[in-house]
């Protein structure tokens, strides 16, 4: 080992040759066709609404083959108009060679409002994704009509009230019946006539959120027939208020059932605990997953709920505000709740400094350990206090062995980041991922990780279905599916897998939240593997 | 060091023969005293007699920072400053004016002027370490945290190193820092509570249910009593789940 080192550094300095990093991403908007701002119609008046957009989509809308990106976009104040093509939503093409066309107009996806979030699901099981778009004072739903074209069914579907500021949402399967419910976080009471201001007339600033009364989150339960049922209620989601910012979907303890995990702005985050028969219970504080490890409450942005550290368990990863340091819970299991990873792992120290919005845990080198990837920038008017600009360069954060996480440096580029989705969108089996701006162009990074790893993908019919493999050496890897990752954004729906250097999987288990259980065996990698009920 | 200490002697003496020393004398008993109308009242009375009285001057900047009027503050202390530019506490309230506005770069600029004033103030050692830390130094105010516990290892520099030592996960001398704190003050509810949550990251429950027991009992520190059910309730979690549960509610009864 030893020498191997001392060789390296000798060709390092003969050749001047560097070794590739693990992982390495070229940012290629541009070149790719992707071009697309995102304005939040700021007026110098610090409206709070102006700091929370950016949510983007990785979806596959007309079944090519080939991931395409969906953007979320803001309108002017305080009408909440897009009152120009610089404040439409937009949809963009892939053409399959990482080449982007803007399909907004033919598509009908221009939208109205002042938009915030994306989640995309099949949530009438035709075979195409549909998008549903969530804003400030109104959601939208459009159904993918398979022809390039998408309809306005919010109406009919019964998912666009009350009209309230709603930051993030997502698809999940929380009775099992194989067809995709709607969650809605929703923020604060926010009314441009009547909201405070913060500051003084010389120097005002964005109100802090305790300014603001919280909102209770919504859950729709989907009919089957286009329409959905409000059961925020009956669940017993709308009786906790909160100020929710990011939302993600797991089955904690393994009981097949979807439980569900919101983070709080400056108040304690919620886990709502899937008791199988149409309620939840919010267990957040009993769990040890409502709070930082002091007990202080974070300004939770976006999570992430995965298996981190390979224990067969999806942890939880919540990006936060400078010096909170971002959250990594590990999940014990059962009763045992959640433990704070991010002291022995070095993410809390490592994230101190930052402020996090969009991320995801992924594994960008396909080594068999995901990784963390996320989108940052501090609240702008942070810049004066911290003697630097609020911009901040994205981070990615490799994951040694589930035992530390490993800032690699991985970006330069300084920008008012927020959300973040991932897909392959180059089909080379590493993930990419599009990260929006505030007044900025987008940003696309392609993974161009060279190390010759190896990789699945499973495409299941099954929200919150469960995938395990086990490799040749002994090694499970586990993870789910669920396209609702980070900050009010929405990823592609495939499970991903890095194998290293395996280029077979021994079993491919698959768990369905009914309960049936599918096993292929020998499963071949480098390929994306479509599993038929 | 003596030329300085002598300096220090002579500057007080001529504070001393102020007009409006008598005035500012009784201001500060009022400030103890927390009768902060009064104490103002006289400490208006005191720099009309001699506006360039500089523990006046910081008295008033003490009892505006109390009141988060950090640019009432600000004033004072500049006019403190422009009086004797070496005036070491002076100097040290303005810095600490800067760090408790948040404006960090300021803070540090001011703090290490007051460090270079007075080396043996181990207040200024401290802040500016919680300057370095709030800037994402670590490895400086570690070195400060270390300096200002040498210099006097007060309770709160002693809380300040071991916080910056449990988020590094040194945990055994986060540990000794946090013992050496209860030592010094058996009655701190946050060094019991900060040693409560290093047992719990050892995986040592009972010993965290025992601390946090102990830090919940007491009054004298700035951990809320939500923090501490918190860490309780992970305490207790596999052992006595019925008190897990009791410490959830008081949290939820906190927040109504």
């Amino acid at each position: 080992m030893v020498l191997s080192r001392v060789l390296a550094a000798f060709a390092s300095i003969a050749y001047g040759y560097e070794p590739a990093p693990a992982i390495q991403f070229e940012e290629i908007a541009k070149r790719a066709g992707l071009r697309f701002e995102l304005r939040n119609g700021e007026t110098g008046k610090f409206h709070q609404i102006e700091l929370m957009g950016g949510g983007v989509a990785a979806l596959d809308y007309n079944n090519d083959g080939c991931m395409d990106i969906f953007f979320t976009n803001g309108a002017t104040i305080p009408d909440l108009k897009k009152s120009g093509p610089q404040y439409y939503n937009r949809l963009f093409r892939n053409n399959c060679d990482m080449t982007f066309t803007d399909v907004t107009a033919e598509a009908g996806l221009a939208g109205a409002g002042y938009s915030m979030a994306v989640a995309v699901a099949d949530f009438d099981r035709d075979g195409f994704p549909d998008i549903f778009v969530a804003g400030v004072r109104g959601n939208t739903l459009y159904r993918n009509l398979g022809n390039g074209r998408f309809a306005d069914v919010t109406a009919k579907a019964g998912v666009g009230g009350p009209k309230q500021w709603s930051v993030s949402s997502g698809w999940l399967d929380y009775d099992n019946d194989g067809w995709p419910d709607l969650f809605v976080t929703n923020y604060v009471a926010w009314d441009p006539a009547t909201a405070p201001r913060c500051g003084n007339p010389e120097r005002q600033f964005y109100c802090h959120p305790s300014q603001f009364r919280g909102l209770p989150n919504q859950l729709f339960h989907n009919n089957h027939d286009g329409t959905f049922t409000d059961v925020s209620v009956k669940s017993g989601i709308a009786a906790h208020a909160g100020k929710g910012m990011g939302v993600a979907f797991a089955d904690m303890d393994g009981d097949g059932f979807t439980d569900i995990y919101v983070t709080n702005d400056s108040i304690r985050a919620f886990l709502f605990h899937n008791q199988g028969n149409g309620t939840f219970r919010e267990i957040g504080l009993e769990a040890g997953a409502a709070l930082r490890d002091d007990g202080a409450a974070v300004a939770g942005m976006g999570a992430d709920w995965r298996d981190f550290n390979n224990a067969g368990r999806p942890g939880l990863v919540v990006t936060d505000m400078i010096n909170d340091g971002f959250l990594l819970l590990e999940n014990l299991g059962g009763r045992r709740g959640f433990k704070d990873a991010g002291i022995a792992t070095g993410l809390t120290m490592a994230t101190r400094p930052y402020t996090g919005w969009g991320l995801g845990v992924f594994d960008f080198d396909n080594d068999g350990w995901k990784d963390l990837f996320f989108a940052m920038a501090h609240f702008t008017q942070l810049g004066h206090y911290l003697g630097r600009d609020a911009a901040l360069p994205n981070r990615v954060f490799r994951n040694e062995a589930g035992k530390r996480f490993v800032d690699i440096a991985a970006f330069q580029d300084a920008a008012l980041h927020r959300g973040v989705a991932f897909a392959d969108f180059d089909g080379d089996g590493r993930v990419d991922a599009v990260v929006t701006c505030l007044n900025a162009p987008a940003k696309l990074y392609r993974n161009i990780s060279k190390n010759g790893n190896h990789w699945l993908a499973v495409s299941v019919d099954g929200l919150g279905a469960r995938v395990r493999v086990e490799l040749p050496d002994g090694r499970m890897l586990s993870n789910h599916v669920t396209t609702a990752v980070g900050y009010n954004s929405s990823s592609e729906p495939l499970v991903r897998f890095g194998l290293g250097s395996q280029a077979v999987v021994k079993t491919l288990e698959i768990r369905y939240p009914d309960g049936k259980k599918q096993v292929l065996a020998n499963v071949q990698a480098d390929r994306i593997v479509k599993v038929a009920r | 060091m003596r030329l300085a200490l002598f300096l220090v002697a002579l500057l007080a003496a001529q504070d001393q023969r102020s007009p409006g020393y008598a005035a500012y004398k009784k201001a500060n008993e009022l400030f103890v005293a927390k009768r902060i109308p009064e104490a103002i009242q006289s400490l208006q009375q005191s720099l009309k007699q001699d506006e360039k009285l500089i523990p006046a001057l910081t008295l008033y900047a003490k009892i505006a920072m109390t009141m988060n009027r950090f640019e009432l503050a600000k004033d004072s202390l500049e006019r403190a400053l422009e009086v004797d530019a070496n005036a070491a506490y002076a100097r040290f309230l303005y810095g600490l004016n800067f760090y408790l506005a948040n404006d960090l770069p300021h803070a540090q600029q001011q703090l290490e002027l007051a460090r270079r004033v007075n080396p043996i103030d181990a207040r200024a050692a401290l802040y500016l370490g919680l300057t370095h830390e709030s800037l994402g130094h670590t490895d400086q105010a570690m070195e400060l945290y270390r300096e200002s516990a040498r210099l006097d290892a007060q309770v709160e520099t002693l809380l300040a190193g071991a916080r910056l030592l449990y988020l590094q996960n040194r945990l055994d001398e986060c540990a000794q820092w946090l013992r050496k704190a209860v030592q010094r003050e058996p009655n701190s509810r946050d060094a019991h509570f900060e040693l409560a949550r290093v047992y719990l990251l050892q995986d040592n429950p009972a010993a965290a249910a025992k601390e946090g027991e102990q830090a919940l009992a007491l009054k004298d520190g700035t951990a809320k009593d939500a923090q501490i059910h918190y860490l309780l309730i992970r305490a207790y979690r596999l052992t006595n789940p019925v008190k897990a549960a009791q410490h959830a509610e008081l949290i939820k009864g906190l927040e109504q």
